[in-house]
């Protein structure tokens, strides 16, 4: 494969580590004995970290986020797509036999404190528990740090936890707050502010 | 067993197709600095790109449910937003003020080190790549600060591969002409 005319087309990409296998040893037995593209390759490297630092890092704008989360409370309700009227059907007899043993479970668990509301005030952390953290763990966590979980869990297992008694603005104090929950090993692989 | 991002990128617009708006907020964050970085590139204006930025996070929580998990998260996003600068430009009758003249190919004047030692100088590099037309200059990014692919890239800007190929040479040799010139310039401004 060393018979490619110079490969300027492909460079960009072998720099890059994108290109298919292929195409990649090709490019490298014609390096091996071509100075010029030997050369493209070493201004290309210095252009791809240029560009890289040039461009730098965007953190996400947190102004943005409530912005794009209050329009996407005001955008309309998706159609309903037909394919969901079974799912649907049988989404609610699920719903209507959990509810049925939870009737039963009710009977024989000792009654659940209610949950605080309105859930108002204080600042909302996000937090990963650990799979293996049992109930009890976690719920010795949430009561030490005074924490409610108002949502969750996501599609990634994230958890939203309320701190009643934190200030916003009280940054001293949420990163206490964060420092203890990632200190609780076995139960909390990440935390973080919202 | 560890997911990659793309697989983590794929249940969140999975949850976001079913309007779980935690996941959203977890996309956001994940993905807006991109979509930024990117629209930024090619519109050149903060605000602007901002104001698309938002759009594209609009269009995601509307049409997740068209993600298709054959695709990358990110390619898919970035395929949003390049329609909407898109959209944008043409709206706003955008042209480059400056475009690099890429006909005239190689700066072969300059020796390969020189080239190097060049393109190191991030002040003029940001001048060149600002010169860079539209097209050049989204192809400079897509492989170089988002390191994709050329079929990737094919995808997001909706062109042929060649087409991205030959793009990326004429912004490369552009690119050149420009840093050659520049430094040029610099040279005899210093000399005064």
């Amino acid at each position: 494969m060393s018979e490619l005319a110079h490969p300027d087309e492909l460079l960009p990409w072998y720099v890059n580590h994108t290109l298919p296998a292929a195409e990649r040893q090709a490019v490298e037995a014609h390096l091996r004995g071509c100075e010029r593209c030997s050369a493209e390759i070493g201004f290309l490297e210095a252009l791809r970290m240029q560009v890289k630092q040039a461009t730098g890092e965007h953190p996400p704008d947190r102004v943005g986020l409530q912005r794009l989360m209050r329009e996407v409370r005001a955008a309309p309700t998706r159609r309903e797509r037909p394919w969901l009227r079974p799912a649907l059907a049988a989404a609610v007899a699920a719903v209507v036999v959990q509810a049925a043993l939870i009737g039963w479970l009710w009977t024989r668990q000792p009654p659940i404190e209610p949950l605080g509301g309105p859930w108002s005030g204080g600042v909302v952390l996000q937090v990963r528990f650990a799979p293996a953290a049992s109930e009890a763990r976690i719920r010795a966590l949430l009561q030490a740090s005074d924490a409610t979980i108002i949502d969750g869990p996501g599609a990634l297992g994230v958890y939203r936890l309320r701190l009643r008694d934190l200030r916003p603005g009280d940054r001293r104090a949420v990163a206490k707050a964060l420092a203890e929950l990632r200190a609780a090993r076995g139960v909390v692989v990440q935390a973080e502010a919202e | 067993m560890p997911t990659s991002a793309a697989d983590e990128g794929g249940i969140l617009l999975a949850g976001i197709a079913r309007g779980r708006e935690q996941d959203m907020g977890e996309f956001y964050r994940r993905y807006h600095g991109r979509i930024y970085a990117f629209l930024l590139r090619r519109l050149r204006n903060a605000a602007d790109a901002a104001e698309v930025a938002n759009e594209v996070m609009l269009e995601v929580w509307r049409g997740a449910a068209r993600f298709e998990a054959r695709a990358r998260p990110l390619t898919w996003v970035l395929g949003i937003a390049q329609h909407k600068a898109v959209d944008r430009m043409r709206r706003e009758q955008h042209f480059a003020a400056e475009e690099l003249d890429t006909e005239d190919l190689a700066d072969e004047s300059a020796g390969a080190v020189d080239l190097v030692a060049r393109v190191q100088d991030a002040t003029l590099l940001r001048r060149c790549l600002e010169r860079l037309s539209d097209a050049h200059r989204a192809v400079v990014h897509l492989a170089f600060f988002e390191d994709l692919g050329y079929g990737e890239i094919a995808a997001i800007l909706d062109c042929p591969e060649g087409t991205v190929k030959t793009r990326m040479f004429h912004a490369k040799q552009g690119l050149k002409r420009c840093l050659g010139r520049l430094l040029g310039l610099d040279a005899e401004g210093g000399a005064r």
